[in-house]
Order: C-alpha cells, then sequence, then structure tokens
C-alpha cells in the first residue's frame, strides 16, 4: 500500500500558512495576503532518504483569530502531524502558544506536533532567537515562505518522522 | 440511502457519490464534479485520503463525518464545498453541497476584517519604530550636547580674553567674526536642545511668581538699543490693568517673545516694530494675557503661512539674515505646552502680526516685593582671594585663571580631580571652590559631598563651592544643590557672570 500521511497547518490568520504550503508544493510565493476560508488540500509526492515515497496530504486551514480550539475539529481528524505557524513580527500570534500546545496535545496524543516561527526574512533572527526565549516559546524552526529559507527542509524532516 | 441520493440527485448544487470501501467509485451524478464511476476515488482529490483513516479507525456501522467548507478543484473552477461521509460496512456515501457563493461572500468579510487587523499592527509597528527612533535622537542630541558645549566654552572664553589683548583693526574683525559666529552656533545648539526637550517630553513647565514689568522692561531695554543702532522704531505698550506679580513661568514667557522680537528685528528694515501687551480677560485667580508683535517688515507670502512653525522653515534666500530657523518652531511649541494660542497675520511687503494670548495666574493677596538682582561687593579684609579651580580640562583651565588672574583680586590653584581637590583643601584655605562635575576618578558631586560631611573644621566644611557644568538641565542643577553646592555655573559662561557669582558667594559669605 502508498504510503500517505497527513498533515494540517494550523495558527493564527496571516502568519503565512497558505504561503509556506504553497512554497513547499508549487515553490511560488506572493506578497498579496488572501485569506483562507476552511480548509484547502493538495499532495506532495516526496522521495524519502530510504527509497520509500511518502504522499504527504497538506491541509492548509483556515487561521484562527484567538485559539487554535476554534480550528474545526473534523479537520484534525486522522492528522499524522500538526504544524502550528506563527508570525515573528506578531507577537499576537505566538503569545498564547504553550496553552494552544497543551490542548492539541490533550486532545490529539498520538499526532506530532511542530513549531514554525515564520516571517523570519523580516526580523533579526538573534533577537527573535532571545525574544522566543524569554517567552519561553518552543519552536522547531524558522522559516521564510519568502526567501524559502528552510522551507524544504523542514518538511523534509518531518517526512522522516512521521514515516519512522 | 439509495432513496436519499435520488433525491438529492436533482439538485443542482449537490452531489452525491457511492463508494466502495476500497476506494472505487461505484456510482455517481456529475452535478458538480465528473469524476467517472469505476476509477479510483484517492485520483479524484488528495481531500479522499481522509476516508482511509476514517474506514480503517471507526467502527463502520455507524459513522458519519461532516467537513465544511472544502476547496475542490474542478477543471479550473473551484467549488467550496460542505461535505459529508457516511461510512457502512458495505460502501461510503459522500454527499457534496455546494456553497461556493456563501463562502465567497463570507470570504470577502474575512479578508477585510483580517486586513484591517493587520493593517493596525503594522501601523503600530511602525509608529513604535519611528518613536524608538525620535526617542534616540533626542537622547543623542542631549548627549553630544556636552561634548559640543565644552570646546565651545573655550573658543567663546578666549575670543573675550583676545579682544582685550592689543588688536590690528583687522585681527579685531576677524575676533569680532569668530565670536558672532560661535555666538550663532552657541543659540543654535540651545534651540536644538530646546527643541529636543519639547518634544520628548522631558521640557517642564514651572509656575513662579515674577514681577510682570520686570520681564518686559528687560525687553524693551535690549531691543530699544538694537532698534536706535538700526534706525527702526521700537514701541512698547502695557495695559496698566496687568497685575503687578504674576504666576507663570517667566523664563519660557521671555524665551517666546524674545524669539519673536528677534525674528521681526531680522526681517525688518525701517519702519517700526510695536510690542503691545494686554489684558483679555481675568476669573478668581486667573488671567489671559494678549501679546502682540508687529512688524513692517519683509512679511510672509500667504502659501508659506502654515509652515512657519515648522523647523527649519526659511523662506529668505537672504543670507544676510543669521537664524537657526528653529525659532518660530520652538515658540510654537512652547506656546503650545503653556496652553496658549498663537496667530499670525502677514502681508508681502507690508508686515507681519504675531497674537499670542497665554494664560497666567495671580495671587489675590498682595505679596511683598521680590528683590532685584543684588549687587556683591568682594569684602575688604583681604587684597586677594584665594580659589581652588577643580578642573580637568586644559582649555577651561586655562580661561578661568586669566579671567580670575587678570581681575586682580584673587589667587588661583589648581586641581585636576575631586582627589587632588580634597589634598589641596587639607593643604590650605580657601575663600572659594570652582568646581567641575565631571572628572575621572573623584568626581565633583563627590568631593563635594566629602568636603561638607569629612571635616570638624568649618573653614573647610564651610567653604562656598561652585559647580561647572555643560549641562543646562533641572535634574543637573537639583543635583548640585544637594550634593551641597551654593551655585552653579553653566558653560560656556560669560566673564561678567563668573566674577559676579565668584563675588556673590564669597560677600555672603563674609556677611554670615
Ligand atoms: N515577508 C514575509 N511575508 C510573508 C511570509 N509568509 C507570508 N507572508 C505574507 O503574509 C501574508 C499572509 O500570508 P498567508 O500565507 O496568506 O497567511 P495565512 O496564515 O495563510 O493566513 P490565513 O489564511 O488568513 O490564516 C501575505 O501577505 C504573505 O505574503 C514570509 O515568510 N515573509
Ligand atoms: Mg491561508
Amino acid at each position: 500500500m502508498k504510503l500517505s500521511k497527513k498533515v494540517v497547518l494550523l495558527g493564527h490568520f496571516g502568519v503565512g500558512k497558505t504561503s509556506l504550503f504553497r512554497r513547499f508544493i508549487e515553490n511560488e510565493f506572493s506578497e498579496e495576503y488572501k485569506v483562507t476560508l476552511g480548509v484547502q488540500i493538495k499532495k506532495k509526492v516526496i522521495q524519502l532518504p530510504d527509497g520509500r515515497e511518502l504522499s504527504m496530504i497538506i491541509w492548509d486551514t483556515e487561521g484562527h483569530s484567538n485559539s487554535v480550539e476554534d480550528t474545526r475539529k473534523s479537520y484534525l481528524l486522522g492528522s499524522h502531524a500538526f504544524i502550528y505557524v506563527f508570525d515573528l513580527t506578531r507577537e499576537d500570534t505566538y503569545k498564547n502558544l504553550n496553552q494552544d500546545l497543551a490542548y492539541l496535545k490533550e486532545t490529539y496524543n498520538k499526532v506530532i506536533i511542530k513549531t514554525i516561527g515564520n516571517k523570519v526574512d523580516l526580523v533579526s533572527e538573534k533577537i527573535a532567537v532571545k525574544n522566543l526565549k524569554e517567552l519561553n516559546i518552543p519552536f522547531d524552526c524558522l522559516t521564510s515562505a519568502k526567501t524559502n529559507k528552510n522551507v524544504k527542509n523542514f518538511f523534509l524532516d518531518l517526512a522522516e518522522e512521521i514515516t519512522k | 440511502m439509495k432513496n436519499h441520493q435520488n433525491q438529492l440527485q436533482y439538485n443542482q448544487n449537490i452531489q452525491s457519490i457511492t463508494v466502495s470501501l476500497d476506494g472505487t467509485i461505484i456510482d455517481t451524478d456529475t452535478n458538480l464534479f465528473s469524476w467517472k464511476s469505476g476509477t479510483s476515488i484517492y485520483d479524484a482529490h488528495p481531500f479522499f485520503e481522509i476516508l482511509k483513516s476514517f474506514i480503517e479507525d471507526d467502527d463502520p456501522n455507524n459513522a458519519e463525518f461532516n467537513l465544511p467548507c472544502i476547496h475542490f478543484e474542478n477543471d479550473g473552477d473551484e467549488r467550496i464545498c460542505d461535505v459529508s461521509i457516511q461510512i457502512d460496512s458495505k460502501q461510503v456515501l459522500i454527499t457534496f453541497f455546494d456553497y461556493s457563493d456563501k463562502y465567497i461572500e463570507l470570504n470577502g468579510i474575512a479578508q477585510q476584517r483580517n486586513e484591517s487587523i493587520l493593517i493596525t499592527k503594522e501601523l503600530e509597528l511602525k509608529n513604535q519604530y519611528l518613536l524608538e527612533k525620535e526617542e534616540f535622537k533626542n537622547s543623542f542630541i542631549a548627549n553630544i550636547n556636552h561634548e559640543i558645549r565644552t570646546p565651545l566654552t573655550s573658543i567663546l572664553g578666549f575670543i573675550e580674553v583676545l579682544q582685550k589683548t592689543s588688536l590690528s583693526f583687522e585681527q579685531e574683525e576677524l575676533a569680532r567674526i569668530i565670536q558672532r559666529d560661535s555666538q550663532h552656533l552657541h543659540a543654535l545648539i540651545d534651540d536644538m536642545i530646546d527643541i529636543s526637550k519639547i518634544e520628548s517630553g522631558k521640557l517642564k513647565i514651572v509656575e513662579e511668581r515674577f514681577t510682570f514689568s520686570d520681564l518686559v522692561d528687560g525687553l524693551h531695554e535690549s531691543y530699544s538699543k538694537i532698534a536706535e543702532e538700526r534706525g527702526i522704531r521700537f514701541e512698547t505698550y502695557v495695559d496698566p490693568n496687568i497685575q503687578e506679580y504674576l504666576i507663570g513661568d517667566r523664563m519660557r514667557v521671555y524665551q517666546i517673545l524674545n524669539n519673536l522680537l528677534n525674528n521681526a528685528f531680522k526681517f525688518t528694515e525701517e519702519g517700526k516694530i510695536g510690542l503691545s501687551i494686554t489684558k483679555n480677560y481675568q476669573r478668581t485667580n486667573k488671567l489671559s494675557i494678549n501679546f502682540k508683535i508687529e512688524d513692517t517688515g519683509m512679511g510672509i507670502l500667504e502659501e508659506h503661512l502654515d509652515q512657519i512653525f515648522d523647523r527649519f522653515t526659511r523662506f529668505s534666500k537672504d543670507l544676510q539674515i543669521s537664524g537657526t530657523g528653529l525659532g518660530l518652531a520652538i515658540v510654537k511649541s512652547l506656546v503650545d505646552k503653556l496652553n496658549g494660542e498663537i496667530k499670525v497675520e502677514s502681508e508681502p511687503e507690508k508686515g507681519t502680526t504675531f497674537n499670542i494670548k497665554l494664560p497666567f495666574k495671580f495671587e489675590v493677596t498682595k505679596p511683598t516685593p521680590e528683590r532685584k538682582k543684588k549687587k556683591y561687593t568682594l569684602p575688604e579684609t583681604k587684597k586677594r582671594f584665594r580659589v581652588l579651580l577643580v578642573e580637568d580640562e586644559e582649555t577651561t583651565q586655562y580661561l578661568v585663571m586669566k579671567i580670575l588672574i587678570t581681575h586682580g583680586s584673587f589667587y588661583v590653584d589648581l586641581a585636576i580631580n575631586g582627589e587632588e581637590a580634597i589634598k589641596a583643601i587639607e593643604r590650605r584655605n580657601y575663600d572659594l571652590v570652582l568646581m567641575d562635575l565631571r572628572m575621572s576618578k573623584v568626581d565633583g558631586y563627590q568631593a563635594t559631598h566629602m568636603i561638607r560631611n569629612n571635616y570638624g573644621d568649618e573653614v573647610i566644611s564651610k567653604v562656598p563651592i561652585i559647580g561647572f557644568t555643560a549641562n543646562t538641565n533641572e535634574t543637573e542643577r537639583d543635583k548640585c544643590f544637594r550634593a551641597g553646592m551654593d551655585d552653579f555655573i553653566t558653560k560656556p559662561f560669560k566673564r561678567e557672570e563668573l566674577i559676579y557669582k565668584i563675588t556673590k558667594q564669597i560677600a555672603k559669605k563674609a556677611a554670615d
């Protein structure tokens, strides 16, 4: 049977979920902000280092404006990983990250959860890291959908992790 | 289930598909999507991958899932559907409800809402950035101020010293130019400091009681002299109904009027300049005063009128007319700070009129008159007085020594830091100490504190101390007094001011 895993992009609106999605799948980026309503789903076939092929089914969800609990539960069913994206230029998008993570871990205890600070091109990485550490915000990766920084590597690492 | 499917088949916006548990499409209409029976649903759209987990994980007998607002592409078009999935032991029924219109409308609303939030955030960030920049600029100006003032002190001081030596006509003229330009530079620095203080909110308005006529007399005196030299008339009128003593910020009011008069004189070649001060109204202990400054100068074009209070605005191309371009900006800020109003009217070639309204308070009971600047003379107990100069900068050292020694009534000893000052004071009795505040090792505050507190001998502990500072701010002034100094002098200073302050302190000490 073909290997297929569902990955969901979560997070506040405007943080760049759709941009990361497009950057990874189509290698495109647009400065224009087009709100995502509901969810759009696309597939990316990834060649794993061990030779297997993974169909990563990525769900790009509508951003919430308060808490991840506002995201429709039905979108999260059958997931293998959640990617919680926040915007490094907007503290509002990560100040409640720990609460959101606690909720996700409790409700979906088998799902791998990753956190991404996006738009790293707009900030000083050093200061951003210091700031996140001070606020005790965990992050797996800092990315830029605009400059393509860390996007591909992040998804490829995730692909390996969910197929272990 | 079949029945339900048949009913739905007739609605254009609904499509139903039956799928076997291995994913093959058994039956479908094509109302929305043209997927074909016999093909695999998993090839139709990645969305359907979710079926696998539903079929695997859930009790297949009675599972139903509803997923709203899913985007599907269909030959380039996009349909946004709510999807209902029902699974039983044999097959899966998937129903699509196309709500594209409704969702597109909702999308528009969400777009507007999110964008407006993001834009506000962006503006906040920009504002914060600008504020930080502005703050940096202001503190930069305040700091650089010290660095500029110190050399300027010595330039201005040495010019005075130089002018007292025998100079040829040409040298005298050159010295005069250096003096004029340095004074201009000095004025510019003062203006910049004022502006940065006003903008950073550091300018404090004080309320003090003062003799109103003194303020006007001072202006009248200095500008009458200029008027005479320039061959123009200068007239002042003061409403006799204005109280003798007012409460307000005398310094700032003076600064406003001085700036405006200065301006009027700068731009008026002939005719007359008038300062007329009248009472607007009076209530209990408050009154409003109108100051009108009128000139017959070159005037301002109407289109320039609303910019005249901007910084560095100069409409005159005449380079003979010197000015920092900050004067009117300061005036406007000060008037605002004092809760007043300023208006300007002007006609080119005819002249300009400024009208300023400022609020004051007055005491309802008649107070005792304030003392004028008193004259002091050195006591006749000694022919010469011994002064200790504590200063680490050579230029100021030289300047002060020169002023005091040429005066003839002083001996001067020098210490280059607080530590040396203490040693000197223990060795010898001084009539006065001039103390720079910023020095390496022991600074001026510390040294003063030690002198005041560590000695039983009153000749030492009560010696008059005058602080030297390059800073004009109130905190530094307060710090001087709190450290126990009797007075302070701001650099750059004039010879007369230095002599006056030294004489005053020595005379006061002798009178005690
Ligand atoms: N500079 C910069 N801008 C980015 C980056 N990623 C996204 N953006 C911009 O941020 C805005 C929002 O990006 P989206 O990808 O639409 O954000 P979203 O998280 O999908 O938003 P919702 O769909 O409303 O939840 C767009 O204007 C993007 O161009 C990035 O890495 N750097
Ligand atoms: Mg999006």
